[in-house]
């Protein structure tokens, strides 16, 4: 099968999508914008496979879940029965209060072991297996004793979970803490689920050039050729354009989708 | 030696508050500048969700000055949950309670019925009763029939005029000027398939309405309003407008 | 039953017959479209880069004039109290 490349369903293309069903590979929602209001989503499922994005499960809290939230989450996924289910690696909450950020964990043992027993209950609450995403990272902590692939690789052997690679997060994330983006090749392939690609904004602060994870843009030519080796190292998965901020018409989605499916493409064809 | 994660997210959690403790937090958090992408996403990410759901105040009083408002209602009211589409609920007690209210007094008032409009819009539409669903009760029977509200539901009254200052805010207006004099409303705003809207109540058909919501039965809730208020118009409205259900 | 209650029952009675007519429903504002959902988001925003600056970004908005709709909003109150 070929690989395929998906798009964000986001609400200003919710009509013309619903109109047109433009060919693309799945559809992205994120869960927290669909809990109530899902029907017009649950109307595409004939013609698109769905995944399904948490941004608000907190999986990196030390409270531990919010039954009330993941009950909802649950049922949602039940529902659309999408093709896959995924959240981040980092945490949103703590002593009830919100903070609408995907916020950064030390890479501790201490960290580990909550995140496996969040993802834990998380899968199984679902019944599934989940994804967790690896984060854009603004900031790092001295007594973090893994590296994020570490982290990571070690968070999918005791959790079960599978791995959502986002290549963008990794050129952020590495050029903001300094770190080697060709230490994310060493993760176990096997066990990634999807990738995610998008653009990010560079910034100028204090004189020190920070990227930020904005969604805003078309996909870097950086990012492209870190995909590219990404591929090449993992081999072909579905593939998510992320674009979030100053959205563009369908049709650039679409196109920058295409680019992003044609990469894995090439790579399969060599492989046959 | 290493912070406990607890404490950690505690630290980290006080300085997106603004409750900074800064000696724990430079211990922790080799470039603490950094920090403040945080802090100023939450903020920003937290005013546009709150622009998003209470559109009608920020076209009243401009970009600038809700970011503001926002982020004070912000620094003293974090969300409990993640779902944003939920956040807000007491942004329009945080205005009437505030300096805003002073010299704006409408606005808490236009807050409730932005937020009554998000709250029908995240609502599932129908449940709502339809003549056809009345129509096998005895006639007798009817004046003792206790009916509520749809969810979603809800009646917005207001000394000012919320509907033509609505119509005043909305992208495209032609609107030159709106009399705050005009008088009062009361807006039924409700649920549809595909949106949300409001309608304009009377004062005898809110009344009526308000003895529903109360509990009252259809008899009772008619006796709320003036004399002279045509019952069978004001039934067939709400049915035809399907907010009508049955009691809980 | 008294004339009151049988003048109310006949209302209701009547009202169940009558044809829902679109008119009688008054004039609806449709306020909301299907484009208003969407709040969260995983991205960060942009203008959160502005977040490394010594200055909080907190303008002084709030003690500033409202500049928007609110000077179409003429006469009547305009002071609380």
């Amino acid at each position: 099968m070929d690989p395929v490349a998906g798009i964000g369903l986001r609400a200003p293309h919710l009509a013309e999508i619903a109109r047109e069903r433009p060919a693309t590979g799945f559809l992205e929602i994120h869960a927290e914008n669909h809990l109530e209001r899902s029907q017009a989503v649950e109307a595409l499922r004939a013609d698109y496979a769905f995944s399904v994005h948490a941004v608000g499960l907190s999986l990196g809290s030390v409270d531990g879940l919010d039954e009330a939230h993941l009950a909802r989450v649950a049922a949602l996924v039940k529902r659309l029965e999408p093709a896959l289910v995924s959240d981040h690696l980092s945490w949103s909450s703590f002593g009830g209060r919100y903070f609408n950020d995907l916020l950064p964990l030390p890479y501790t043992e201490e960290a580990l072991a909550v995140v496996v027993r969040n993802v834990q209950r998380l899968q199984e609450a679902l019944g599934r297996q989940v994804s967790i995403e690896n984060p854009s990272s603004y900031l790092g902590f001295a007594q973090s004793t893994l590296s994020e692939p570490e982290f990571l690789a070690e968070l999918v052997r005791r959790s079960g979970c599978g791995l959502l690679l986002d290549v963008n997060n990794i050129v952020v994330t590495a050029h903001n803490l300094c770190l080697d983006a060709r230490d994310w090749l060493d993760l176990p392939g096997e066990t990634i689920t999807q990738y995610h690609v998008a653009g990010h904004a560079v910034n100028d602060a204090d004189g020190e050039t920070i990227l930020i994870d904005d969604h805003g843009s078309r996909v870097s030519d950086g990012v492209w050729a870190l995909f590219a080796d990404v591929v090449e190292r993992f081999g072909p998965r579905p593939t998510l354009v992320e674009w979030d901020a100053d959205l563009p018409a369908l049709s650039v989605l679409l196109e920058e989708a295409a680019r992003a499916a044609s990469v894995g493409g090439r790579r399969a064809a060599r492989a046959a | 030696m290493p912070l406990a994660l607890r404490d950690l997210q505690r630290a980290f959690a006080a300085q997106l508050s603004a409750e900074a403790q800064p000696a724990l937090a430079a211990e922790i958090v080799p470039a603490s500048a950094r920090l403040r992408i945080h802090r100023h996403h939450m903020l920003d990410s937290l005013a546009s969700a709150l622009a998003a759901t209470f559109p009608t105040v920020q076209a009243v009083v401009g970009a600038d000055f809700f970011r503001g408002l926002a982020r004070a209602f912000i620094g003293q009211s974090l969300p409990s949950q993640p779902v944003l589409a939920e956040y807000g609920a007491g942004f329009p007690a945080f205005i009437a309670g505030n300096g805003a209210n002073r010299d704006l007094p409408y606005l808490a008032d236009v807050a409730r019925l932005d937020w009554a409009l998000n709250l029908a819009f995240h609502t599932p539409a129908g449940g709502g009763l339809a003549a056809a669903d009345l129509a096998t009760i005895p006639a007798d029977q009817l004046p003792s029939l206790r009916l509520g509200l749809t969810p979603g539901t809800v009646l917005v009254a207001s000394p000012y005029p919320l509907d033509r200052i609505w119509a005043a805010s909305q992208p495209e207006a032609a609107v030159d000027a709106v009399d705050l004099a005009a008088g009062g409303v009361r807006l039924l705003v409700l649920r549809r398939p595909d949106d949300a809207a409001f309608v304009s109540l009377s004062e005898a058909e809110a009344a009526f309405v308000g003895g529903l919501v109360d509990g009252l039965s259809l008899e009772e809730a008619a006796g709320r309003a003036e004399t002279g208020f045509d019952l069978s118009a004001c039934f067939s409205r709400l049915l035809g407008l399907g907010v009508l259900a049955a009691a809980q | 039953m008294t004339t009151t209650r049988l003048a109310i029952a006949s209302a209701l009675a009547a009202a169940l017959v009558l044809p829902a007519a679109t008119q009688a429903q008054g004039n609806m504002e449709r306020c909301y479209g299907v484009a208003k959902a969407g709040k969260n988001d995983c991205q960060t925003a942009k203008s959160s880069c502005a977040g490394t600056s010594k200055t909080d970004a907190q303008n002084d908005a709030w003690i500033s004039v409202p500049k928007g709709v609110c000077d179409k909003l003429v006469g009547g109150k305009t002071t609380a109290g």
